[in-house]
């Protein structure tokens, strides 16, 4: 909110320059956006937060922050009318709040016999200096006081108010408005209005109506200062969409008391102005009157709280030039009365607040905490997710942050239907409609994105995926995808991550697509595995769909594998013990077997192993060929097989006799061969 | 005087050898075996007694020293070739290393680690929460009631589902101090997410980490001292900061936290709009409503919090332009790492 450096030196006393003040201010009080100089004023933007609307939205407001900063005093504005006899505000309006909770307060008073015409040139000024455009020497004073005092008002022409009436009452059905601005509104029930004896005149709080407005021939001006409640002003102004200086002010609840200042305070500037006629009196209805409470300061605790010595009488002056009334002092304690004004003060924290900050938090010293040394425990999922990030990273991989969110273009290629996913509400474009399912659709956007750039990609992701059956409860994914490797190349890695986390027990499974799996067309169908771990299943490998490949625009194969992290992490382990190595040298025969093409490797391994015994100390595949010149649908494996014992020197005949062995388990299968 | 002759023409010829193969034509002249020192030796059979003594003493003694001669000439002339050959094998140093297929961890994963590191040697320990809160965690359990316009200040994500996304790791506060006992001292990172259009300072999807401290004499104080010392070890040098004024609905009283611009050094500059100071963090002390809310009782503890955004603290660090690379996937982005 801007404000005028003229205007807040009009209250203060040895007022500091623009530039220091604007330190002062951002230091003590709220951060000093810009200062700006305007013609001969100087323009402060301040960044007051939300809490101290109620007093600081007001040149007032910044002024006593500023008096109670520099330990000056203030100087308030004069509001003492000069009464003419005869003029009382009842003859000429008669004042009904229907709903007091939704109207705490409601005060007008007249000033007759005014000329209305152009404001003079320094209140002009002043209004534009703050971003307002004058219109005539009554609305402008109105403004003026607002922006003064923080209180918005709005003036009637009383002569336009049909039935000499003012009615705070919610709007009827079907009733409508044109504002001062030529805008018309269709209202609702739910908005409280200002209304004559026919039908609404005003937006309470928010904005004027077109016809009682003050023009030139307007002799009589009706000035109402109310209150309203922040809730209603608030959903009021959402649901026309109509924000003004008048409702921001109203929506973060404004002090009741406010308004007989305000009133007195423009029809003072009336007089001075524009020469109009005012009584004493002001109708006002205001019947639960805000008092001010009362807080018991400790000031151990201030001290403790702070860990600062503030000298007592220190405090207390903060807390005078704050407005604030000392009601009892001690040596332990304040006992301090809160001006209604300050609604945000409510608890002794907020009165240290109060005195820390103009104190000056620079003055707090550097202390590092007296507390019994606790060890803290390791978070072990984020030690575990840790170090799988370590072992991909090793393996060559990226790894990538994206979006927890997929569009419509994104659901509908991967098909997910809209039972499995959480919608947004409120999304700020169509790229995020939906939480993300899976980390699939980003990565692979991802890894598309970069394939301009680069060749032989390895990336990948560890973060939250959602689902709808899971409502609030998120769950962690791992998702790697490459370009340019094949399946064994991502099993290979699958298998050194697995293996780096202490898992032995991995298996791979054919996939089994269950028809209402939307899962079902990510992947190729018949290059595409699942992950066990002693027969669960965590998580998927496998080539990326050919047709997902082709919507994606994607040239090259991409091989993916898809974890659930919490799974994973459940089967971890440090347990590894150590193999001794043996003393006595190993013998390795190669063998080579030709099998029917659908034959898994793994039966071919078992049968190896088995047949092989305890000397078999590991089997090697180093090739697998499927050539043409191969007879009837048959692959060639070939194995290296590695004997070894751990007490003495296998002997060449012991080895041969092992390998027949074998030889002969294999051979027991009647399509099998092998080839000697 | 034969013999002295020949030392003579010898011991020149073999320094004037240019390379091994001539040196070896030498040795064979005169020490070969029809070498003429080999010849003169061989002859000395022939002369009487004390000729022979003295022939003989004076051309052993031209033996050894060519044999030196021969030994020295020949070590240059090898030494010279090896350094021929070498000299062909020269290679070009400054050709480029071959390029190891390497990955990297993303520049949030790498600080988060830094964060978590400095933290857990203060005794923190690491805490986590759901990205989708309820509106009571997210908002009324710190403080910030319903339809109060300090509830506008956190642009929020809605999900059709009564959720909604946080909007910042405060909410662990409240579930961490609900199943744990003060004193407690916990960080928390995650991610937030802010309703809000994107441009190069601006995201909607951010790295938070939470800081909350709780104990019987927590104070200010104490919380310069632990986020000063964080920041010296985060950006590796002393950095100054400082507290001011502001307003948070969950902490009172309530602070920005600001560093020294480290572009400028404080002097002003377009990154910290002149100011000198770059705001990093929000902090204050635990509002005695959030006490209540996580169901302790507020006279009985005092505490802070703070809440960082580490992408700022990144940005910062190795001076990243644009917010949104973070999330691009960008591999030329994320390979620098």
């Amino acid at each position: 909110m801007v404000f005028s450096y003229n205007w807040l030196k009009d209250y203060v006393k040895n007022m500091p320059r623009p530039e220091k003040l604007a330190e002062l201010l951002t230091m003590h009080f709220a951060e000093v956006e810009e200062v700006k100089k305007v013609r001969n004023d100087y323009v402060l933007d301040i960044d007051v937060r939300p809490n101290r609307a109620a007093d600081c939205f007001s040149h007032l407001g910044i002024a006593r922050e500023i008096s109670a900063i520099i330990g000056s005093k203030l100087q308030l504005p004069l509001a003492k009318v000069k009464a003419s006899a005869g003029i009382k505000t009842a003859d000429f309006v008669k004042v009904e709040v229907k709903d007091k909770r939704a109207c705490p307060r409601y005060a007008a008073k007249v000033v007759a016999d005014v000329k209305v015409g152009p404001s003079p040139k320094w209140l002009q000024e002043r209004l534009r200096v703050c971003g307002l455009r004058p219109i005539n020497n009554i609305v402008d004073i109105a403004n003026y006081v607002m922006i003064e005092t923080g209180q918005p008002l709005h003036a009637f022409d009383s002569d336009k108010l049909k039935g000499g009436k003012i009615q705070v009452r919610f709007a009827k059905k079907g009733e409508s408005i044109v504002t001062l601005d030529e805008d018309k509104f269709d209202l609702e029930q739910s908005i409280l209005v200002i209304a004559d004896d026919q039908k609404p005149v005003a937006i309470a709080g928010i904005k004027g109506g077109k016809e009682p407005e003050i023009d030139k021939k307007t002799r009589a001006v009706i000035i109402e200062a109310a209150n309203f409640n922040p809730r209603i002003i608030r959903k009021a102004s959402k649901k026309i969409g109509l924000r003004t200086d008048a409702s921001l002010r109203f929506e973060h609840g404004l002090d009741p008391n406010l308004a007989e200042l305000a009133v007195n305070r423009a029809a003072y500037l009336i007089q001075k102005v524009a020469r109009g006629k005012a009584g004493n009196d002001f109708i006002d209805i205001y019947s639960q009157k805000n008092v001010p409470s009362r807080i018991k300061l400790d000031l151990g605790y201030l001290n403790n709280l702070l860990g600062l010595a503030v000298p007592k009488a220190k405090a207390v002056q903060i807390l005078k030039k704050l407005d604030f009334k000392i009601i009892k002092e001690s040596q332990k304690s304040l006992l301090v009365e809160v001006p209604t004004s300050r609604r945000d003060v409510s608890l002794p924290e907020d009165l240290i607040e109060e005195i820390g900050r103009i104190y000056g938090y620079e003055k707090i010293p550097v202390a590092f905490p007296d507390v019994s040394l606790i060890p803290g425990k390791r978070n072990d999922r984020i030690f575990w997710e840790g170090l799988i990030k370590d072992i991909l990273k090793e393996a060559g991989f990226t790894e990538a942050y994206s979006y927890s969110f997929i569009g419509d273009k994104e659901a509908k290629m991967f098909k997910y239907k809209s039972d499995e996913l959480i919608e947004v509400q409120n999304p700020v474009s169509l790229e995020q409609k939906y939480l993300r399912p899976s980390l699939i659709p980003n990565l692979l956007a991802a890894v598309k994105r970069n394939a301009n750039n680069f060749s032989d990609m390895r990336m990948f992701e560890l973060g939250k995926v959602f689902e709808k059956a899971m409502a609030s409860k998120d769950k962690s994914q791992l998702t790697g995808a490459a370009t340019g490797r094949d399946f064994y190349e991502l099993k290979g890695v699958v298998d050194l991550l697995l293996h780096k986390l202490g898992i032995s027990e991995i298996w791979y499974d054919d996939y089994q697509a269950t028809p209402e799996q939307s899962k079902i067309s990510i992947w190729h169908p018949k290059k595409c595995a699942e992950i066990k771990i002693d027969g669960t299943e965590i998580g998927f490998l496998g080539e990326i769909s050919p047709k997902i490949l082709q919507q994606l625009e994607m040239p090259e194969k991409m091989v993916v594998f898809d974890i659930d992290v919490e799974a994973l992490i459940d089967s971890v382990s440090w347990e590894h013990e150590f193999r001794p190595i043996s003393k006595f040298p190993a013998v390795v025969r190669d063998l080579a077997v030709l099998v029917p093409r659908k034959v898994k490797v793994a039966d071919v391994l078992n049968k190896i192993n088995s047949a092989g015994g305890n000397l078999v100390r590991d089997v090697d595949i180093f090739d697998i060929y499927e050539g043409d010149e191969l007879p009837g649908e048959k692959k060639n494996l070939a194995f290296h097989i590695i004997y070894q014992a751990e007490d003495r020197t296998l002997k060449s005949d012991e080895v041969d006799g092992v390998q027949q062995k074998i030889i002969k388990a294999l051979e027991k299968s009647p399509s099998w061969q092998v080839r000697k | 005087m034969d013999l002295k002759k020949l030392k003579n023409s010898a011991a020149k010829e073999i320094k004037a050898a240019e390379d091994l193969k001539s040196l070896q034509e030498l040795f064979k002249k005169y020490l070969g075996k029809q070498g003429e020192l080999t010849q003169i030796l061989r002859s000395l059979k022939d002369l009487p007694k004390r000729e022979r003594i003295m022939v003989g003493k004076e051309a052993n003694e031209v033996k050894n020293s060519l044999s030196l001669e021969f030994d020295e000439r020949e070590a240059e002339l090898k030494d010279r070739e090896v350094k021929a050959a070498q000299e062909k094998e020269w290679i070009d140093v400054t050709a480029p290393g071959k390029k190891i297929p390497t990955g990297s961890l993303h520049p949030l994963t790498q600080a988060r680690r830094k964060a978590e590191e400095i933290f857990q040697s203060m005794g923190f320990e690491v805490a986590e929460g759901p990205d989708i809160e309820t509106e009571w965690y997210n908002f009324d359990a710190l403080n910030i009631p319903k339809d109060h316009p300090a509830r506008d200040v956190w642009d929020t994500f809605y999900l059709k589902n009564g959720f909604l996304l946080r909007t910042h790791t405060s909410p662990v506060q409240v579930r961490y101090m609900e199943k744990n006992n003060p004193p407690l001292r916990i960080i928390v990172p995650g991610t937030v997410y802010r309703h809000e259009a994107t441009d190069p300072s601006h995201e909607f999807q951010l790295q938070q980490i939470e800081g909350l401290m709780v104990d019987k004499n927590i104070s200010v104080a104490n919380l310069k001292a632990i986020v000063g010392e964080f920041f010296k070890r985060f950006f590796e040098k002393d950095i100054d900061f400082r507290l001011r004024p502001d307003f948070f609905p969950f902490t009172e009283p309530s602070f920005d936290i600001s560093i020294t611009c480290l572009v400028c050094k404080g002097k002003g500059c377009p990154v910290c709009k002149e100011s000198g100071w770059l705001e990093v963090a929000g902090a204050g002390m635990v509002h005695p409503n959030v006490f209540k809310a996580a169901g302790l009782v507020p006279g009985q503890w005092q505490g802070w919090a703070f809440g960082f955004g580490l992408e700022r603290l990144v940005m910062l660090k190795h001076k990243i332009n644009d917010i949104r690379l973070f999330r691009s996937g960008d591999l030329r982005f994320l390979k620098q790492f």
